[in-house]
């Protein structure tokens, strides 16, 4: 061989070479997003924590100082997050379930429509699209409001009379569970329908011919089909309802008293209402846990056959 | 089981739109009969299998199985079994899983499904495989496994559309005799899509050829390559080609490259014909029409020659003994009974 065949790299050399340098590309590209991502979530997350550790009241000044974990130990024994946590899991808990539900019932209806299935989807997408603040000053005034609103007054049509939709304990819960659930099907909707407009339409021709009724072909084909689907959804809605707080807050603020204060709301309260921003900053970090929590449990079911 | 499984086609038109994939389609089959559609590819053969299994509706024409008008009839009614294109399994199942479905929603216990499953299994030869899923089967796995789910079942019809088209030559050469076998012993109507002119000739009771959405010709194999009703179906069936040879006719003879052949025909008179000649029948003998051998294609057991005489390319099939080299004359001829003759313009068999 002569000399210079020694600087051209050999075929596995030239393999490592070229790995090496778009690795070093896909680096450099990464890292403003990355470093971006370190100053927005991890470092304030780190701030979040380091606050929980310490007493910090801006009403009362004088008493600021490192209390270790007395904040976490005052809020197991604190029955307003208990009652706070619950909110949060029937909220989260009630709106998935309906969100799906009725998502998958949505998509099934509009997939066997012959015509207007665009117009649908365009339709429905509209709540998603809209700030949940703004849904929820718009379902406070325009729906729920005594006498006025469209939901009252048709409960009045209805016979049921006027109720206080949003001043009764467990009509505020049902009220911001159905606002969340409306805002949001839409999502669940569409995701579902794109799953299933991608199933193989032949296999239900031969479930046809195998016999299978229409309840049977959805059983065993649709459903386990469409799992991995309706998980995702399952996933993604969960964490974003144990987070919701916009919604929440415009419609009710967490009352009446705190029939609809879920823990997101209650440590808003605690931090900027009664300025209590080490304790506040515990209840937020015993949210992530939770979160975290319930989001890996979802994880490991989905990995789970 | 003889009685069950009387189809009647009467009529049937479909149209896509302004296309119709079917113009008319009239035919009987007998209960037990093995029937088999053939034709070129988009002739319409699937779309009478999935009007027949009631998985699309015809425009026009009725349906009926067993005397009954079945046209309007859902397919979970029809008590058919089918064999799709696509196999069309349940992707998400073993094929365990799948070849029981049928059953399963048969309602037939546990216990009965298992041996049931194993044999239909055994009789494709994928009983190693049960524990798979359908994306881990190779097509022809697939392909055997659709025609397990099928076969566990005893339907009245069973319906098959190009069930061996992925499998290799040994594979479905096997396959073929097993269905056949299978087909006879349960005494259950077959119908056998195809574009395999030579699957159809050795499966089928009786076949229809298909061309453009029309039934060309329908019945036995053999009737139908010994007389093919149109220049059409004369090219289709048969392998090599049958040679056909624009000629005049004249008072019971036809002239090609100006050599004079008999023919079976008699009728006296003039007029443009297209005769065809089965590359098996092209004799070699001195008398006849000079050609001379461009290529010889070497099978093993027979040779095909492909010939010109003075312009017209013909075929001719020899077999091992007397191979002519290339560039050699000779001169060829064929038996009376052995010249097809088909009308030029009408395309029809005199
Ligand atoms: N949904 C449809 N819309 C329009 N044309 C269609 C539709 N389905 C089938 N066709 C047409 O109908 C004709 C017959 O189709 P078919 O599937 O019956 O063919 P085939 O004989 O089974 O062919 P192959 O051997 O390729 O499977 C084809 O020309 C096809 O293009
Ligand atoms: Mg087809």
């Amino acid at each position: 061989m002569p000399d210079n065949a020694a600087a051209i790299p050999t075929s596995g050399n030239l393999g490592r070479v070229l790995a090496r340098r778009e690795r070093r590309f896909a680096a450099a590209l990464l890292a403003p997003a990355f470093l971006a991502l370190l100053a927005t979530t991890t470092f304030p997350l780190l701030f979040l924590v380091g606050t929980s550790t310490f007493r910090m009241d801006l009403a009362m000044p004088f008493a600021d100082g490192f209390v270790g974990f007395e904040n976490y130990r005052t809020l197991l024994a604190d029955d307003r997050f208990w009652s706070s946590l619950l909110v949060s899991l029937i909220y989260t808990g009630s709106t998935v379930v309906l969100q799906v539900a009725l998502g998958l019932a949505l998509a099934l209806l509009v997939m066997d429509m012959k015509r207007g299935q665009g117009w649908f989807r365009v339709i429905a997408i509209l709540p998603v699209v809209l700030s949940p603040a703004v849904v929820g000053m718009i379902w406070r005034t325009f729906m729920l409001a005594p006498e006025f609103g469209i939901v009252d007054y048709l409960a009045i049509n209805a016979g049921l009379g006027s109720k206080n939709w949003l001043g009764d304990p467990l009509l505020a819960m049902v009220s911001v569970i159905v606002i969340h659930t409306w805002q949001w099907t839409p999502f669940a909707f569409m995701v579902l329908l794109a799953s299933l407009a991608s199933l193989p339409e032949d296999i239900y021709e031969a479930a046809r011919l195998d016999r299978a009724s229409a309840w049977q072909r959805f059983r065993r084909i649709t459903l386990p089909l469409l799992r991995p689907a309706i998980v995702m959804v399952v996933i993604m809605r969960t964490m974003v309802a144990l987070t919701a707080f916009a919604a929440i807050f415009t419609v009710t603020g967490g009352g009446p008293g705190t029939a609809t204060e879920i823990l997101n709301l209650y440590a808003y309260r605690k931090s900027f209402t009664e300025l209590s921003i080490g304790y506040g900053s515990a209840l937020a970090v015993a949210l992530l846990v939770v979160t975290i929590l319930i989001s890996g449990v979802l994880f490991a079911l989905r990995r789970a056959k | 089981m003889s009685g069950r499984g009387q189809v009647r086609f009467d009529g049937i038109v479909k149209m896509h739109g302004e296309f119709a994939a079917l113009k008319g389609v009239t035919f009987d089959i007998e209960p037990g009969e093995f029937f088999a559609l053939l034709g070129p590819s988009g002739s319409g053969k699937s779309t009478t299998l999935r009007i027949l299994a009631g998985l699309d509706a015809p425009s026009a024409g009725r349906v009926f199985i067993d005397g009954q008008d079945i046209t309007a009839a859902d397919a979970c009614d029809r008590d058919i079994a089918m064999v799709f294109q696509s196999y069309a399994l349940y992707p998400h199942m073993t094929v365990y899983e799948n070849i029981a479905f049928p059953l399963e929603m048969a309602k037939m216990s546990k216990a009965e499904i298992a041996p049931a499953v194993r044999e239909a299994a055994r009789k494709v030869a994928i009983e190693h495989l049960l524990e798979r899923k359908p994306g881990q089967l190779s097509g022809g796995q697939q392909q055997r496994c659709a025609l397990a789910r099928a076969i566990v079942r005893k339907a009245r019809l069973f319906l098959l559309d190009e069930p061996l088209s992925n499998l290799d030559a040994k594979l479905r050469l096997e396959t073929r005799t097993e269905l056949k076998k299978l087909q006879r012993s349960l005494g259950v109507t077959a119908v056998y899509v195809t574009h395999d002119q030579e699957e159809a000739m050795t499966l089928a009771d009786r076949m229809a050829v298909f061309m453009a959405g029309e039934i060309q010709q329908i019945g036995r194999p053999a009737d139908v390559f010994a007389k093919p009703n149109s220049i059409d179906v004369a090219a289709f069936i048969g392998s090599p080609p049958m040679n056909l040879i624009p000629a005049r006719y004249k008072d019971g003879g036809v002239e090609i490259a100006g050599r004079r052949l008999e023919t079976g025909l008699k009728e006296a008179g003039e007029r443009n014909v297209v005769a065809g000649i089965r590359p098996g029948a092209v004799r070699i003998a001195a008398g006849g029409i000079p050609a001379v051998v461009e290529l010889v294609e070497d099978l093993g057991d027979t040779a095909i020659l492909d010939l010109d005489c003075s312009g017209i390319s013909i075929r001719a099939r020899v077999s091992d003994g007397d191979v002519p080299s290339e560039g050699a004359a000779l001169s060829i001829t064929a038996r009376p009974a052995d010249i097809h003759l088909f009308d030029a313009t009408t395309r029809r068999r005199l």
